[in-house]
């Protein structure tokens, strides 16, 4: 349950303006939408609120913290999780390795900590691949699981990766394009999937889709980027009726 | 017999540094050129403690480890700050630094003359009243230190393999990205395996050195990292099978090389053709290698 | 000072020799991506070549030069065909084709030194003439390396401007996708790059064992100057390659006249260290734009 607030964010590459001054929330227990035209800086931004690139000015806080500048590792430790534009699931590692990696504590993951509990690490992954089933079935994998997750299908990749960020238990998740190159049936499957963990796990999503379907479907407040700038903010049935929307993102 | 006892010696002593290397190789997916020089410092801490301060085995290996953790150390803070060709490069520079350190600093190492008459291993241990003093000298004697040795440094390994620190190693060798963006700092634990490969490889050099018991720089040099790599890449990485199936390979073929009749003066060249022919193929068919579970990228 | 002076010009003409070595390893590496390790065992191979041509056969030195050069370039070629483009064919990672690339080395050194074993093998006997100019003493071997050298990189220098297809060389290791579709000769062009490399390798090779002699193990010194030559000066452009190569051909004879040759190899790989670590891009390099993620 907690908020991002993003203040007067810019990063530039080289002459291009990914971002340009960008000042926004993304609020707890709802879905927030970020639409535009590829190339107007959704995912930029992504990657500067998860620190994998680094404002060229402005402050971006997780509730009253400012997580400006700080390594993405320990942003995520502080409870942002992120779904990547691409499926990047662990390819050589099984189905259940996945979820588990995700989930395991770092305390545990020591070499002094094996060491020092040579026949507990036996029995903390029993207890972490139970953990992890749950999450597996949360997304309906349970059948899958010793399989390498390079076996899996495109679809069933994208739910795994999802398995993988719930069973972080995140605060805040923002997904990048997570119904792209999917089926519609699993559309329909990631869309009840994420009414799922809005209504029982109470997280903050934001959101970047192309589908607008989905983003109609879902999100309650929807941000429209264009050249790097929010061309427009409203609830999420209120932005197809936005002028500015409507020229750039629709062309009438 | 004796014949048969050096040969596994050296399968004991290779072991350890194959599966010390798998840690950094297989688990993290890192091609280093620098292990000679964490094998080299092993033995020449081993063997200038032993020689100059007398020290018996286990204090001498102890010095071996904790030296070598500390250089190991030093070179994984600005190697890991690079990836694929580029960490290649910056181990196989320190490799050459090391190295020209090893050769030139006569007043220490006694450079390219090498330091002969090694003593062999002591053991000394004394609890209150009860001692315990044992000495190594005879090559089935030595076998069975070797075995104990590797008993202990291989279930360390082992332990590492499989807990959650092994897991993790492995996720960010699959996608370092990911690793980071659920919380874990690649840096952090890239320094913790380098510095256990490190230290672990030097016990394989301090057992070396008071095997053969004359020790100079070159046998310590980039060919000697280049030889540790094969190991892995040909006989596999990221289990416990594909160090082992190095290892046996490795050191058996020159074996058989001379039992085919080769004689001593090419054997060498023969069988490092038999090497070189092999990575291509294996690169080209089967970039896991014999065994392994690691796919270079 | 005359000590000094004389080892300055020592490392200008060095830094020639290791300029060619340097444009023949970035040739490759520039343009296809390819860390070409058995360019260390092309350097050897040179050396033997000629050997056999030339102290073996006993064929005249112009007839044999002749030959060795061709074969060299044949050799470039016949990598590029069997091993390396195979290996892109099949979209092998950079590490696999690395590896690859050091299985050929093993694979060439040890041939080598099976046919050849592994003494030093002198090309020149006797001692060559010198000259002595204000104090400087030159060998006639250093003049012919020096000028030589020269020429080569001049010439080399003026084609990279003009030629079109050493421009399109270049233009394959930025987007290698992009020449195809324009219609350009990718694979042949890939070759090119590989018999460039040889021929410079080839003059290196040749210019340094005339004068000090050669064994099979001489490549792998030279593989590693002209990497750290081709990194530290900037990877992407000609006039990098050349600056490196210079920076540690006088670096290594700073540390001669200060300590002693065998102390070389340590600042060589030192300042190898520094430059990636402040300066990842090279002295004249320009930084890449966009980091990936």
């Amino acid at each position: 349950m907690k908020k991002i607030k993003l203040f007067n964010v810019s990063k530039r590459f080289g002459d291009l303006w990914a971002v340009k001054e960008v000042t926004l929330s993304i609020l707890p227990s709802r879905i927030t939408g970020f639409i535009g035209p590829n190339g107007a800086g959704k995912t930029t931004l992504f990657h500067l609120i998860t620190g994998n690139l680094k404002p060229d000015s402005g402050k971006i806080f997780l509730e009253e913290e400012d997580i400006t500048g700080l390594s993405p590792w320990k942003i995520a430790q502080k409870g942002i999780g992120r779904l990547f534009q691409d499926v990047r699931i662990f390819k050589n590692l099984s189905v259940l390795e996945n979820v588990i990696v995700s989930l395991q504590e770092r305390k545990f993951e020591n070499p002094f900590w094996a060491w020092t509990n040579p026949f507990y690490t036996r029995k903390i992954k029993n207890i972490y691949a139970e953990e992890a089933m749950h999450w597996l079935e949360f997304v309906g994998l349970e059948n899958e699981k010793n399989k390498y997750a390079f076996e899996l299908s495109f679809g069933q990749q994208k739910l795994l990766s999802f398995a993988r960020l719930m069973a972080g238990k995140y605060d805040v998740l923002l997904l990048d394009e997570p119904t792209a190159g999917v089926y519609p049936e699993m559309i329909k499957k990631i869309e009840n999937l994420l009414r799922k963990i809005i209504e029982e796990e109470k997280k903050t999503v934001a959101i970047i889709e192309h589908n607008m379907s989905v983003i109609l479907n879902l999100a309650d407040w929807v941000y429209f980027m264009n050249e790097g700038k929010i061309a427009f903010f409203g609830r999420s049935d209120h932005v197809l009726f936005a002028k500015e929307v409507r020229e750039i993102y629709v062309g009438i | 017999m004796n014949y048969l006892l050096h040969i596994l010696i050296m399968i004991g002593i290779y072991s350890i540094v194959a599966y010390s290397l798998n840690l950094t190789t297989g688990f993290c997916g890192l091609i280093s050129l620098s292990n000679a020089v964490f094998y080299g410092i092993g033995a020449y801490v081993y063997t200038l403690t032993a020689i100059h301060l007398n020290f018996s085995f286990i204090p001498s290996l102890i010095a071996s480890l904790i030296i070598t953790g500390i250089i190991a150390f030093l070179i994984a803070i600005p190697a890991l700050r690079f990836r694929g060709d580029m960490f290649v490069i910056v181990t196989l520079s320190f490799q050459m630094i090391i190295f020209t350190i090893l050769y030139n600093w006569v007043s220490l190492t006694r450079g390219p003359y090498g330091i002969p008459a090694i003593p062999r291993p002591l053991i000394n241990i004394s609890f209150k009243e009860v001692g315990l003093k044992l000495s190594i000298n005879s090559l089935f004697e030595y076998l069975i230190l070797i075995l104990l040795i590797n008993l202990v440094f291989l279930s360390l390994l082992f332990i590492l393999y499989n807990s959650p620190f092994g897991l993790a190693l492995k996720s960010m060798r699959e996608d370092e990205k990911v690793s980071e963006s659920l919380g874990k700092s690649v840096f952090r634990y890239f320094l913790y395996a380098f510095v256990i490969t490190g230290i672990f490889t030097s016990a394989a050099g301090a057992l070396y050195a008071s095997y053969v018991t004359y020790i100079d720089p070159t046998s310590f040099t980039i060919e000697e990292s280049i030889f540790h790599i094969c190991i892995l890449l040909i006989g596999g990485s990221g289990n416990i099978k594909g160090p082992f199936a190095g290892v046996i390979f490795m050191i058996i073929l020159p074996e058989i090389l001379r039992f085919m009749g080769i004689p001593d003066t090419i054997a060498p060249n023969v069988r490092q053709i038999i090497y070189g022919f092999l990575l291509v193929i294996l690169m080209f068919l089967r970039p896991r290698g014999l065994a392994g579970e690691y796919e270079i990228k | 000072m005359g000590a000094l002076f004389q080892l300055f010009i020592n490392g200008l003409i060095n830094g020639i020799i290791y300029s060619l070595l340097a444009i023949g390893f970035g040739i490759v590496y520039r343009t296809t991506r390819i860390f070409h390790i058995a360019y260390a065992g092309f350097y050897t191979l040179s050396a033997y070549l000629f050997f056999t041509f030339f102290k073996v056969l006993k064929l005249p030195f112009f007839i044999s030069l002749i030959l060795s050069l061709f074969s060299i370039s044949v050799s470039g070629y016949l990598i590029e065909r069997f091993v390396y483009l195979p290996f892109y064919e099949k979209k092998s990672s950079s590490g696999v084709i690395f590896i690859a690339s050091l299985g050929i080395y093993i694979i060439i050194v040890n041939l080598i030194a099976l046919i050849f074993g592994n003494e030093i093998k002198i090309i020149l006997e006797g001692v060559q003439p010198s000259y002595s100019f204000y104090g400087i003493m030159l060998t006639r071997i250093q003049i012919i390396q020096a000028l030589i050298g020269f020429i080569l990189i001049l010439i080399f220098s003026i084609m990279a401007k003009k030629s079109k297809i050493i421009k399109a060389l270049w233009a394959m290791g930025d987007e290698p996708e992009l020449l195809i579709s324009l219609g350009l000769p990718f694979y042949n062009l890939r070759k090119l790059a590989f018999i460039i490399s040889s021929f410079f390798v080839f003059t290196s090779s040749l210019l340094t064992v005339i004068d000090i002699g050669t064994n099979p193990h001489v490549g792998l010194p030279a593989l590693l100057t002209s990497v750290v030559a081709v990194i530290i000066g900037g990877i992407d452009r000609l006039s990098g390659w050349i600056l490196g190569s210079f920076t540690i051909a006088l670096i290594q004879s700073l540390v001669i006249w200060k300590f002693s040759a065998n102390w070389a190899p340590l600042a060589t790989f030192l300042i190898l260290i520094l430059i990636l670590l402040l300066r990842p891009q090279g002295i004249i390099g320009t930084k890449k734009r966009i980091e990936e993620i």
